[in-house]
């Protein structure tokens, strides 16, 4: 029996949906992403400057952001 | 004397109300409310009616399939199909389809009810093309009936054999005139009791009724039956299985793109509804017995077949994790054993839930059109048993990524009631748009129909988690900065 969503469905057969990074590569990226967001704390933290604050803190932030999300899907729970 | 019938009416629509909150599993959507004087025109006739009773599963299968005529001047194309309104709340999974067209798939039905207090209920089948006068056509009628089985005697030794009754009418009931009809009957093994025996004079034939042929039983041919027409008999035989059904089940789907993940749970509430225990549970005995593995009315395991491919099971109870449980990856499926902490002897109960991973990439497709995606999932899963188990309420719920709209879903199996809502969970800001299906009186054969869901997931919606949370570490770097930089020192400062 086809139904217009079954049609859909075949249609789009060439195109599984495939994360940007696979479930077995997620922890590694995480934690990756993790260590480089505290290294760039750490320099941070040692000289304070409001130039440093775009220029060490912005990268450290989108790390900590990114290796947030993949290490929480590497643990298990898969936001 | 205007008050009476006013107030008649006003109790009425209170009564159904209460009526409405007692029978829960009463189908919700897609009923139209007919005046109590309805009685479905006499536009067709029943040409020749066999009906097949399957007994052996759990719950009785009936396929009635029927040759109708329209006896009208006009093509019609509302066939109507009586229910005792006790029995109607039992029905589930109710198709039609064109016996010798089966391909077209099911015509759309509904349940009419014209009258709370009324014994008769109606599904309404909308043939496809109307039908015109003097033309026929074969339906093809299949249900099954939920809680049908009663165990006689209602308690039983542990190890004794179970006897079920089912009572049912020999006339199919009808709307329409019937012209021919018999009603065969499938037991699951040939020890069969106690079964009512019909005067030979009702028969077409003048034969015995029922006539026997192993373990299958005919009653009839019947000549001209009137509409509305009925004629109890019951029969009663062996059936030392779990009749096992589960009151609820929730199942939950997530779908995780971050992740690349689909996470499934099943929360189930099950019940056996076979004959009690007359005495108290004998642990020698059930493990004295276990060894020979003889046919038992207790539910000792349940398999659910995994679509291959699933990881991480689990699967606890209220105290915790139950360890008697065994799974087994394989290419074609992926068997999940689960035994239940006790077995399950009749009137019993057990809830429990189960749950898995699988890769996403095997249920969820990208359309070429943009941000669009598409999911096919299975509506049910559960466990595989012999018997069949019976599930009274499901509650589907499909929880999108956060951020998902437009969405749209298909599925055969016939649903009472759907809506959107938003569930909230880990790291979420606005929650999760969820997809929330209902559907009353399934059974484990609705295993494999499918649902396919599509939405819009914007690339943008997707950056909402790692944003959030990137502002959030950049406040912290700032507020260090800013309560770094504050002069806390006492005395003058010291000028270079």
């Amino acid at each position: 029996m086809s139904s217009p969503l079954l049609d859909v469905w075949e249609a789009a057969s060439a195109s599984p949906f495939h994360p940007p990074v696979s479930k077995d590569a997620q922890f590694a990226v995480g934690f990756v992403l993790l260590l480089f967001s505290l290294v760039l704390a750490g320099v941070f933290s040692l000289n304070r400057s409001f130039i440093n604050l775009p220029l060490l803190g912005g990268p450290a932030s989108v790390a900590f952001g990114f290796g947030a999300v993949y290490m929480i899907c590497a643990v298990g729970v898969y936001v | 004397m205007r008050p009476i019938p006013l107030l008649s009416s006003c109790l009425a629509a209170l009564s159904s109300f209460a009526f409405a909150e007692l029978n829960l599993s009463q189908p919700l959507l897609s009923k139209q409310v007919l005046p109590s004087t309805f009685k479905p025109p006499q536009v067709f006739k029943n040409a020749n009616l066999v009906r097949t009773t399957n007994l052996d599963k759990a719950y009785p299968r009936e396929t009635i399939n029927v040759i109708i005529e329209n006896i009208d001047s006009k093509p019609q194309s509302e066939y109507y199909l009586p229910f005792e309104a006790s029995l109607i709340s039992r029905i589930g999974g109710l198709e039609v389809k064109d016996k010798k067209d089966a391909e077209k798939g099911s015509f759309k039905v509904e349940v009419v009810e014209f009258d709370v207090e009324s014994s008769t209920e109606f599904y309404l089948i909308h043939l496809p093309t109307p039908l015109a006068p003097k033309q026929q056509q074969t339906l093809s009628i299949s249900y099954s009936v939920l809680s049908a089985l009663a165990p006689v005697p209602a308690q039983i030794g542990q190890s004794d054999k179970q006897y079920v009754q089912y009572t049912f009418s020999a006339y199919t009931p009808s709307a329409y005139k019937t012209e021919k009809q018999k009603t065969k009957i499938k037991f699951p093994n040939g020890d069969i009791p106690d079964y009512t025996t019909l005067p030979a004079d009702l028969n077409a034939e003048k034969k015995a009724d029922p006539q026997k042929q192993g373990s299958t039983f005919t009653y009839g041919p019947y000549n001209d039956v009137p509409a509305g027409a009925e004629e109890f008999v019951s029969v009663r035989y062996e059936f030392t299985k779990p009749l096992t059904h589960a009151s609820l089940l929730e199942r939950d789907l997530e779908v995780s793109h971050w992740g690349g993940n689909l996470a499934s749970e099943e929360r189930y509430w099950v019940t056996n509804q076979g004959a009690q225990l007359k005495n108290h549970f004998s642990r020698v005995e059930w493990q004295k017995q276990s060894y020979m593995n003889p046919p038992t009315s207790a539910l000792k395991a349940l398999n659910l077949p995994l679509h291959p491919g699933a990881m991480d099971p689990y699967f606890t109870d209220d105290i915790g994790n139950v360890s008697t449980s065994r799974f087994r990856p394989g290419k074609k499926e992926a068997l999940l054993e689960l035994k239940p902490r006790y077995p399950v002897f009749g009137g019993w109960k057990y809830s429990f839930r189960v749950g898995w991973n699988a890769d996403l990439s095997t249920y969820l497709r990208k359309l070429s059109t943009g941000d669009s995606y598409v999911l096919k999932v299975p509506f049910l899963e559960g466990p595989r048993i012999g018997e069949g188990i019976a599930y009274a309420r499901v509650h589907l719920r499909v929880v999108l990524p956060e951020g998902a709209k437009n969405v749209k879903y298909s599925t055969t199996v016939p649903l009472v009631d759907s809506h959107n809502s938003l569930h909230k969970t880990f790291m979420d800001t606005i929650g999760r748009t969820t997809l929330e299906l209902h559907a009353i009186n399934l059974v484990d054969e609705f295993r494999e129909r499918d649902l396919i869901v599509t939405y819009d997931y914007p690339w943008t919606a997707g950056y909402r988690k790692p944003i959030v949370i990137t502002l959030g570490m950049f406040a912290v770097f700032t507020v260090a900065w800013v309560l770094g930089s504050i002069d806390t020192s006492i005395g003058k400062k010291k000028m270079a």
